[in-house]
């Protein structure tokens, strides 16, 4: 959605310079609606703003949007109860659609908030395809953690770390905090306003958490990596305003 | 305690989980008959995924999804299911609430027509449950009257 709205901000903003290209009022306005689409998608997603931004989507995108999330919502409440109910026959599978019908159309506005149009698949291609990594990783801080315990003299080191984060939206902030803190000798305390504080056990734990490379590994599997470049979106505001 | 919270991490992890909280809810009232559970239990369940959001959104957010009033109707509601049902019965010649008697209108054998009507009278408690324990909730933490804006709350942790 992100890129969505910039592309459609980009659009909408050339239009209104091409029609009126002395006009002072429509360069003001044009550079407002570019520098409110690069805010809304450069800020920390709190629920409000993206309530906003997702009005400045076109009436039939939103429609697609709540259905989309509504369906794939649907889809994982009815697998969760065949999960939990373990019985086959259709009057637990009716009962089990109309529950999820209900809580669908209740929370469907709750679980799918940052997906872009489109994303999902990719998304959870990416996911499986960065699943071993993880695993891998929180093996080799298992047995690192082992070591530390076991040696005599626990050469441990506690520090926290503050780690400042280029990732933007609240579930890529989440998925990264739980993945440091299930990585044995990391666990995030607090995110403050962008900055996470690790309490880390050792220089060697704090020095791979620095290097960022879990951090990279989320942004690519929630796909903020791919965002177009705020700085790019200012700069083609400047220069079209440069050409006149 | 009815602002939202700051903690990114509480925010976002009770929104992805209420709707599993909720789903949870409803499969323990369906089941009441197969596994530990039914009406009240499912309906405490599914009233803490209200009260969950409630602490972790803030007042107004979630006044949005269940007002007071609407609170208020769904505990009737349950209610009106319940006593409905066992006046049904009663209508159809028997005993208040002796389920046997609703064959004559679902088409099944008394037995199944007893399961299918406890069924009915646990969801009813189920809606009801969940409705009052919003309620009392709600009341407890406003005080009994609602601010007019956040700052009217003071300093709370969130």
């Amino acid at each position: 959605m992100e890129v969505t709205i910039l592309v459609q901000a980009i659009d909408k903003a050339f239009e209104i310079l091409e029609k009126a290209r002395s006009d002072e009022k429509a360069r003001n306005e044009a550079r407002e609606l570019l520098y409110t689409s690069a805010k809304f998608t450069s800020e920390t997603k709190f629920l409000a703003e993206k309530r906003e931004a997702r009005a400045l989507l076109s009436g039939a995108q939103q429609t697609r949007l709540a259905l989309r999330n509504f369906a794939l919502t649907f889809f994982l409440l009815f697998a969760f109860w065949v999960l939990l109910s373990g019985r086959f026959d259709s009057f637990h599978f009716i009962l089990g659609i109309i529950c999820s019908v209900l809580v669908a159309y209740l929370s469907h506005d709750l679980l799918f908030l940052n997906v872009r149009l489109g994303d999902f698949r990719t998304r959870a291609r990416r996911f499986f395809s960065a699943a071993p990594w993880f695993l891998s990783q929180i093996f080799r801080a298992n047995l690192h953690v082992a070591y530390l315990a076991l040696s005599p003299r626990l050469p441990v080191d506690p520090q926290i770390v503050r780690y400042k984060t280029k990732l933007e939206s609240d579930i890529s902030w989440v998925a990264l905090a739980n993945s440091i803190t299930l990585t044995p000798g990391t666990i995030t305390v607090d995110i403050r306003e962008g900055e996470f504080f690790v309490h880390a056990l050792d220089r060697k734990v704090a020095y791979d958490l620095n290097t960022g490379e879990m951090e990279d590994k989320i942004a690519h599997v929630l796909m903020e990596a791919d965002h177009v470049y705020i700085q790019d979106v200012l700069d083609v505001s400047r220069i079209f305003g440069a050409l006149k | 305690m009815t602002r939202a919270t700051d903690d990114v991490i509480i925010r976002t992890v009770a929104r992805v989980l209420i709707p599993f909280i909720q789903l949870f809810a409803l499969y323990v009232i369906m089941h009441g008959h197969h596994s530990p559970g039914g009406g009240f239990q499912g309906g405490v369940i599914l009233g803490a995924s209200f009260i969950l959001y409630l602490l972790t959104h803030g007042l107004e957010e979630a006044k949005a999804r269940m007002s007071e009033a609407k609170a208020g109707l769904f505990s009737s509601f349950g209610l009106l299911i319940y006593s409905g049902i066992g006046l049904l019965c009663l209508i159809m010649g028997s005993n208040y609430l002796d389920y046997g008697k609703l064959s004559g209108i679902l088409k099944v054998i008394p037995a199944q027509a007893r399961s299918l009507g406890i069924l009915g009278v646990e969801i009813g408690v189920g809606i009801a449950v969940m409705a009052v324990m919003f309620s009392i909730f709600f009341d407890i933490t406003t005080g009994g009257d609602i601010p007019k804006d956040e700052e009217d709350l003071g300093e709370g942790d969130g």
